[in-house]
């Protein structure tokens, strides 16, 4: 039987952020968004829990692999549709670009788990903390969408799922581990921090870069995008002949 | 000699190993990453080649890159300086994708497999094409035209090829057609309008261009006109890819063709909008197919030869395809198993070998069966531990028995030998259904494929039995071997034939040689004792979003989430007996403890 509601209890830091969380969801626009978004990375999590399940010697995480891929797989259609019938309620039909989910995301699809080369006791370690995580912020996101009863509905089933998840994941790392499972999560809590350290040392990065190139561009281009506008015009149109090359050729990277 | 070809960083990486003139064996890293459309360095595919081949890194004599990345840089350069300022937003995105490892390959090659950097070699992109092309083809001298996107800046060449009598092979480019003018991305600025994937949906338009009129060809021939000497020009005005990576087409565009798809609306052919999409589908193919005659015609006319080799992207629109070999004046029509960047790896290692050390030419064996193995014992392991009902068979049984399961209406997954090269699934890797009516088509749309309905599902037929059931112009036989040409399906069938005749009356076939595949050959046999009809549908065996599977227990997850309702490997048949089914609700912990 389900319970009407399921028991997970979101954490601190996600209580504190709900009304961000508010702010965020409040908006047609931005709540189509997250939803695509939601719906490629639940996705993308299926397909790495498949590809675990793919590559498993032991059959019953195997075949319980198989069912949260399916589950998580199904969230993403689940999320897609939703965000397909809201589409219709923005007032231009493009699709919508607002993202706000970069560093955060509601699955576990952003964290770049190389499922090939992971021990089964790691992937069950950083499946339960990935599950527990988003259970809570989805505890969240339920709560400030109380006013859209369908989206509400939509985070309330992929939450049962998601219990099962957490579940299964800690049971199944206590019998793959038994020595080690609390090790195991540990590893997995402070790898989680690292790669959330990566994400935001890279977008920094990204930004600093971003910024640093712009700078150039407009500051050192503009005498050679005059140059290169000017041999624009003198481009022949049409065919141009492919020169002979010679032998050594091949060895040339241009 | 051995040389190894690798394809890499835009779309479709793939690794290809050729021994003493001939491939031994090549793979698409997707295949092995399970990530479609793979564009990472392929490590995967290189490993997995050389393991096949028994080499280590040091035993190669060259690794041959399938493009020369300075001349893209210089080109993605240089299209930045031309759209200054309005580039200032792609700038940064275009310097940090380039420069963070596509423009070091020659290092990161020597680094990943520890080759000193004098056996690394570079190919042009279009003569990896050519060369994939043609040294592929059973053809002594041929016309070759490639045409894709973009590859460094050309975007279409076209030249010949010649085996010679002393042995030494020659592949001349004549002449290309450069960025941005381009009939890869006219085509591909329209697939974005239409709301699918770029580089990934091509097919889609295809598709969708079989509901459509073309009736809004001259608002297209406004974006693409004839230049004075006989190539082509895109008049910019319109497109915006060249300029920013945001949005491939210009508000110019917009306004010509009114707004353009949401990815996440369905296309409903009832509505306007539905009907302006098909429409805009059918003439953008109607454009592209005709610019592709004229070419192919004048080069039929300058050269005088009787064979076409086709390359690039473009060439797996098999619509084209058709009206090329029915129009163009040329006999015959080559089109490799992967024409588009997977196969510039064979190309690369192919021209490599024949050109850059003047080998003498061998014959390159005709099929697209380059990939992996499929290894039944491990099907059959991990469906017994599972309670799957599993039979190990002869082949004469095992073929009597699907031809049954066919005959019934079940939808089987089929994995035999080794993995295709390219796209389609030969025969190798599909699943295969009875063709007959359109109910069918619907359930595999439905329940396997997860798809658009308006998709069409290709027909695999042997050879012989080609004729009967589908209008095919001299030549057809040869395209429809790698499933490259839509050809009409013949209107007496059309009736029996309901899962695989698209609205157009049309079908992309499957002409089955029966040395290529034999026992799907045989199959196709067994199944027309039954039905009268040897025809069966052959579609992909994957789901949508993923690739074609490779391994037996990724076929097998495959067949335990959609509809399948039987799945073969080798000898090995497993009949679904049950789904993996556990509640997400508070008993599913119970399941998990009970089986631990």
């Amino acid at each position: 039987m389900r319970s009407a509601r399921p028991l997970v209890r979101p954490t601190r830091f996600d209580r504190l952020l709900a009304p961000l969380h508010r702010w965020i969801w409040s908006d047609a626009r931005r709540r189509v968004q997250k939803l695509i978004s939601f719906g490629e990375t639940e996705t993308d999590g299926g397909r790495d829990i498949l590809r675990a399940a793919e590559i498993t010697s032991d059959p019953l995480l195997r075949r319980l692999y198989l069912v949260h891929a399916i589950d998580e797989l199904r969230h993403g259609a689940l999320f897609r549709q939703r965000a397909a019938s809201l589409m219709p309620t923005l007032r231009s039909s493009s699709a919508p670009t607002f993202r706000a989910d970069w560093l955060a995301r509601g699955g576990h699809g952003a964290d770049d788990l190389d499922v090939d080369d992971e021990s089964d006791d790691t992937m069950l370690a950083f499946l339960h903390l990935s599950e527990k995580a988003a259970a809570s912020r989805f505890t969240v996101y339920r709560d400030v969408l109380k006013g859209d009863a369908p989206t509400c509905a939509v985070f309330n089933e992929i939450l049962h799922d998601e219990t099962f998840h957490m579940n299964y994941t800690l049971v199944q790392l206590a019998r793959v581990s038994p020595q080690h499972h609390k090790r195991r999560l540990w590893r997995a809590r402070l790898s989680r921090l690292w790669k959330a350290y990566l994400r935001v040392a890279v977008a920094l990065a990204g930004l600093i870069g971003g910024l640093l190139l712009i700078v150039q561009y407009f500051v050192l281009l503009p005498p050679f995008a005059w140059m290169a506008k000017r041999a624009l015009r003198r481009e022949p149109r049409g065919w141009a002949p492919i020169p002979v090359e010679g032998r050594d050729a091949m060895k040339r990277q241009y | 000699m051995k040389i190894l070809g690798v394809s890499a960083h835009y779309h479709d990486s793939a690794a290809a190993l050729v021994v003493d003139g001939v491939p031994v064996c090549a793979v698409q890293e997707e295949r092995l990453s399970r990530r479609k459309n793979d564009a990472a360095f392929p490590l995967s595919a290189i490993e997995w080649c050389l393991d096949r081949g028994r080499l280590e890194p040091d035993d190669l004599d060259a690794v041959v890159f399938y493009e020369r990345p300075m001349l893209k840089f210089d080109r993605i350069l240089t299209c930045a300086l031309r759209a200054f300022p309005r580039s200032w937003r792609s700038f940064p995105q275009a310097m940090k994708s380039s420069l963070g490892e596509k423009v070091w390959v020659r290092g990161v090659i020597s680094s990943h497999l520890g080759v000193p950097a004098a056996k690394i070699l570079f190919t042009r992109h279009h003569q990896s094409h050519a060369a994939a092309a043609f040294l592929t083809a059973p053809t002594r001298r041929a016309a070759i035209l490639t045409t894709d996107g973009v590859g460094e800046w050309a975007t279409l060449s076209v030249g010949h090829g010649a085996r010679r009598d002393d042995g030494s092979v020659a592949i001349t480019q004549l002449r290309e057609i450069r960025y941005p003018h381009s009939l890869g991305m006219l085509y591909s600025t329209f697939t974005a309008f239409l709301g699918f994937a770029v580089n990934e949906d091509e097919y889609k338009v295809m598709g969708l261009a079989g509901y459509g009129q073309p009736t809004m060809v001259d608002k297209v021939r406004r974006l693409i006109r004839p230049a004075p000497d006989g190539a082509f020009e895109l008049d910019l005005d319109y497109f915006e890819y060249h300029t920013t990576a945001a949005r491939s087409y210009s508000a110019r565009f917009v306004d010509l063709f009114g707004p353009s798809r949401n990815p996440y609306e369905p296309i409903d052919l009832e509505t306007s909008d539905g009907r302006r999409w098909a429409d805009c589908a059918a003439s953008v193919q109607r454009v592209l197919e005709d610019t592709l005659v004229g070419l192919a015609r004048s080069l039929r006319a300058e050269t005088g030869l009787s064979d076409l080799c086709l390359g690039g992207g473009v060439a797996l629109n098999g619509v084209a395809n058709a009206r090329i070999l029915a129009e163009s004046g040329f006999d015959r029509l080559f089109v490799p198993s992967a024409p588009g960047d997977a196969g510039c790896a064979l190309g690369a290692a192919l021209y490599a070998d024949r050109v850059h050390f003047g080998n003498p030419d061998r014959e390159v064996p005709d099929h697209p069966f380059w990939g992996p193995e499929v290894d039944d014992s491990e099907l059959s392991r991990v469906a017994s531990e599972d309670g799957q009902l599993v039979d190990r068979v002869d082949e004469a049984a095992l073929v009597e028995g699907i031809a049954d399961d066919l005959a019934s209406g079940r939808v089987v997954g089929w994995m035999d030998g080794a993995l295709e090269l390219g796209p389609r699934a030969l025969g190798h890797r599909s699943i295969l259904a009875s063709a007959a009516s359109t109910a069918m088509r619907d359930r595999l749309n439905r329940d396997i494929k997860f798809r658009d309905e308006f998709r069409p599902f290709a027909p695999v037929v042997p050879l012989e039995a080609a004729d009967r059931y589908f209008e095919l112009p001299p030549g057809g036989m040869r395209l429809a071997r790698f499933m490259s040409g839509v050809f009409t399906v013949r209107p007496e069938w059309r009736a029996q034939l309901g899962a695989i005749t698209h609205v157009d009356g049309t079908a992309r076939l499957q002409a089955l040689d029966r040395e290529m595949s034999p026992r799907l050959y045989a199959l196709l046999e067994a199944y027309g004792r039954r039905t009268g009809v040897p025809v069966l549908l052959n579609t992909s065996f994957n789901l949508s979003g993923e690739p074609i599977v490779n391994r037996a227990v990724e076929g097998y997850s495959t067949f335990l989430r959609c509809g399948i309702d039987v799945l073969v490997a080798g000898n090995t048949r497993v009949t679904k007996k049950t789904r993996p089914q556990v509640s997400s609700s508070t008993e599913a912990s119970t399941f998990v403890g009970s089986g631990s």
